[in-house]
């Protein structure tokens, strides 16, 4: 804070002073009570600032007219101040520590296609592990040929690749299967990313251990408390799963599974096994935890569904949206992303009516498989209430089906793999939020 | 060294020179890049860690249903309650059979496992909580045992489960999984007179159990006319001392205190409980800051000094007290 006046300052170090002497219970309200009262008599402070944020146009701002920081005053770059309610949310009474628990990509905020790497959502099972590359080693072992362990340094001397897909928690969207709960974008779809991924693919380490004619089934395990494990089938592993290293052109985030993770696109992200410690090629499932208790989807007849792996796709209005409402009237771009576990977004179809008529939008920049995917289509709002819906489409001819079709099939205790279309509602004055319709 | 014979050696030369074209597609011989190390059957032994439900990777061993109750009472109930009801929000793991159909089905060991061998590996691996992989094989055993039995899928008492014994075990739910049919709805695309406008019902959000503070300051910020000068103040040196401490205290407390605090279990008073934390915060700061940095013995239980966690300073641990106590009154 600027400058205050000798009484102002004076006021501030009575009122610290009595604070020291309360408990602490009553400190932090009493400083706070304190602050607003001097707030009130330095008014004037405040109206110098309405007067900074409308300024005219000869007006130079005091960044101009100053030196600014020079290089490497912070080695790492960080997003601007003014940015820093761009973070991931957790909703906390959904799990009983943080350390079994997950937390949201603010996709309200994202544009383009790539999710920063420090915001991709978070998913431990057992707290976030502080894994010593030099230390960590991979074993690749079963019914090979001929079993190794590999350094760091060895994984990446064999040819990389570097692909751009999306990694999504196939619970995402689940706590809405009854009916809807969470009443912002963040909390509904963000347990979603799009990160460009660097390694190498699991087939060319697997020629090079030589695989036996009877091996059907891979297991990956990671290196957290949890040792996280999953099987996962030989073809999917012989066809485009990956070990990486990198995301977004630099080493993994500790957050996505430094110093190596395996990567299965378009697959529940459960499946890509961070802080990749081991892999055993059998001829098998293991039927571990997360592919029995959980990652199984119940049905109404009380049969679950196992090895229930891919993304189908899904697509959701990202402006407006309960985050962004819609702050005046006249043309708008409404914005949204779709994404596709089985390929490419061919077309995503948006209606203003709750799904009586639809418009096909126009899908912008990069259009990539398997990867977050952006749609827009322009409209004039003169303040009528509205109900939002986009529906995506691939190129398997999959179409987003609604939620009571998926209902009608599934029912409402399968937690997993809810891609139904989504419905915002917007109202007169602007707001936007979370509705189902029936 | 240059060796003709290798085959390696040609096959790139082939490759490269000869044919000039792509390797892609080309599936590699074994050992073509030779990059790490071979692994020793004893490396493998000491990684391989997993237990398959036809019995392959069970070790040597043995546990009985009571000590696995001894066991089960010492480090797995504060957390998975005493009948395996669950404490809080801890997992359930007993119960719930023939509820798979219900409206509220409850997943458990007993109601929903397909196999035993799950259970004996995933508690090995992962379990307690707070300390995998501490569990020696025959309390893995043991453990396994009680658990099932908690579950009626054991119910002799004396019973002793081991390496021999185990692929006898029959989980009642053995049979309740299938393979993945997706996909499994058909959405014709309709784009216009999709449905009657009248027959749609709408139903909202339950509110207030989304956490919105960011979004209620946004709409703050658009309706700048109406806010009073008091939200446009700067905050003060103050101000931002009391957020800087809160801030911290929030990262220990969900480092070092939630694990227990979070949730009140041992009989910790919960994060966000009034009445629990009211008589305590009448004791005063100071009182509270020498129990949790020293730790002490009281009513409820034990408070380990620093939370069991030595490293933090005690200016530390006073931040996540005020922390907690902030969010608790
Ligand atoms: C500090 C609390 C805590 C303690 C103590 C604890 N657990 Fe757990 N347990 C958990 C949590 C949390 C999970 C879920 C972890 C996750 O998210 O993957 C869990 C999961 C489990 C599961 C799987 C439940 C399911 O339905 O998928 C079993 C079985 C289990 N624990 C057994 C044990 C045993 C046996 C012990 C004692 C040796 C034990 N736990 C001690 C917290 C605890
Ligand atoms: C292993 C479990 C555990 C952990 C971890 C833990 N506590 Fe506690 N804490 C307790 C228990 C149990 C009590 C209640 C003891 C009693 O009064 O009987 C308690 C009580 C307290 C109290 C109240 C003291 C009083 O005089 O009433 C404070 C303050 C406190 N803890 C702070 C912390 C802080 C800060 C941390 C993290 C640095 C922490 N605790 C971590 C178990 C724990």
């Amino acid at each position: 804070m600027k400058k205050l006046t000798t009484s102002t300052r004076g006021l501030l170090s009575e009122i610290k002073d009595e604070a020291a002497e309360m408990p602490v219970s009553e400190r932090r309200n009493f400083l706070l009570k304190g602050l607003q009262l001097t707030a009130g008599s330095a008014f004037a402070m405040g109206a110098a600032k309405v007067m900074a944020e409308t300024p005219a146009r000869s007006n130079v701002p005091a960044w101009t007219k100053k030196l600014g920081r020079g290089v490497v005053s912070v080695p790492y770059g960080q997003p601007s101040k003014y940015e820093d309610d761009v973070i991931r949310r957790t909703v906390s009474w959904l799990t009983a520590s943080t350390e079994s628990s997950i937390s949201m990509t603010p996709i309200h905020e994202m544009k383009g296609i790539i999710t920063p790497s420090g915001l991709v959502f978070e998913r431990y099972h057992a707290g976030l592990p502080d894994v010593n590359p030099d230390e960590h080693r991979l074993i690749i072992h079963g019914m090979v040929d001929n079993p190794i362990t590999l350094t760091m340094d060895d994984l990446m001397r064999y040819p990389s690749e570097s692909v751009i897909h999306f990694l999504e928690c196939p619970a995402n969207g689940g706590m809405e299967w009854h009916g809807t709960q969470m009443e912002a974008l963040q909390f509904t779809h963000g347990m979603l990313s799009c990160c460009e991924w660097t390694g190498v693919k699991l087939s060319t380490i697997l020629d090079e251990v030589g695989i036996s004619a009877d091996a059907k089934w891979v297991l990956a395990e990671g290196a957290d408390g949890a040792t996280m494990t999953r099987s996962i089938p030989i073809e999917k592993a012989l066809d485009d799963t990956m070990i990486v290293y990198a995301q977004n052109g630099e080493k993994l985030r500790p957050e996505q599974g430094y110093p190596v993770r395996l990567f299965n696109p378009g697959w529940e992200g459960n499946t890509s096994i961070k802080w990749l410690r081991r892999l055993e090629i059998g001829d098998k499932p293991w039927y571990q935890r997360e592919e029995t208790s959980k990652y199984t989807d119940l049905m109404p007849d009380g049969k679950a569904r196992k090895f229930s792996f891919i993304q189908e796709t899904n697509s959701v209005i990202t402006s407006p949206c309960p985050e962004r409402p819609m702050l005046r009237k006249g043309v708008h771009e409404l914005e949204g992303i779709a994404w596709s576990g089985r390929g490419t977004v061919k077309r995503v179809d948006v209606s203003l009516d709750g799904g009586v008529t639809w418009r096909q939008a126009k899908l912008k920049g990069l259009v990539l498989p398997k990867a977050i995917t952006r749609f827009s289509l322009e409209i004039n709002w003169q303040g009528e209430p509205l109900l939002l819906q986009s529906r995506s489409i691939d190129d398997s001819g999959y179409v987003q089906p609604t939620l009571t079709q998926l209902r009608d099939i599934r029912g409402s205790n399968s937690i997993y793999h809810k891609n139904s279309i989504h419905t915002w509602k917007l109202d007169t004055d602007g707001t936007v939020s979370n509705v189902q319709l029936g | 060294m240059f060796n003709w014979d290798n085959k390696n050696v040609i096959k790139s030369l082939l490759l490269i020179g000869l044919f000039g074209f792509s390797q892609a597609g080309l599936t590699k011989d074994t050992g073509y890049y030779g990059y790490g190390k071979s692994a020793t059957q004893e490396e493998i032994a000491a990684w391989d860690i997993d237990v398959r439900p036809d019995g392959k990777g069970l070790p040597v061993g043995s546990g009985s249903v009571s000590y696995g109750e001894e066991l089960y009472e010492a480090k797995c109930a504060l957390c998975h309650g005493a009948f395996g009801e669950g404490e809080g929000r801890w997992p359930k793991l007993a119960g719930g059979f023939d509820t798979l159909t219900d409206a509220k089905p409850e997943k458990t060991v007993g109601s929903y496992w397909p196999y035993a061998s799950t259970l004996w590996d995933y508690i090995h691996r992962a379990m307690p909580f707070t300390a995998p992989q501490s569990l020696s094989v025959d309390e893995t055993y043991a453990l396994t045992a009680y658990v099932l039995y908690l579950n009626d899928i054991i119910d002799d008492e004396d019973f002793v489960l081991s390496k021999d014994n185990f692929t006898e075990i029959e989980m009642p739910n053995k049979d309740g999984f299938f393979v993945d049919p997706r996909p499994d709805v058909k959405n014709p695309a309709c784009m216009e007179n999709c449905k009657d406008p009248a027959t749609i019902k709408v139903t909202s959000a339950i509110k207030g159990i989304t956490p919105l503070q960011h979004i209620a300051k946004e709409e703050g910020a658009n309706d700048k006319a109406s806010s009073d000068s008091e939200d446009q103040q700067p905050k003060s040196a103050d101000q931002v001392a009391v957020d800087n401490e809160l801030k911290v205290g929030s990262a220990i407390y969900s480092q070092s205190c939630s694990i227990c605090h979070g949730s009140g279990i041992a009989g910790a008073p919960k994060f966000g409980d009034k009445m629990a934390w009211a008589p305590r915060i009448k004791q005063g700061v100071e009182q509270l800051n020498k129990h949790a940095i020293e730790g002490y013995s009281g009513k409820t239980g034990i408070m380990p000094a620093k939370g069991g966690n030595p490293s933090l300073t005690d200016a530390e641990v006073s931040a996540a007290i005020l922390y907690m106590i902030e969010n608790s009154q």
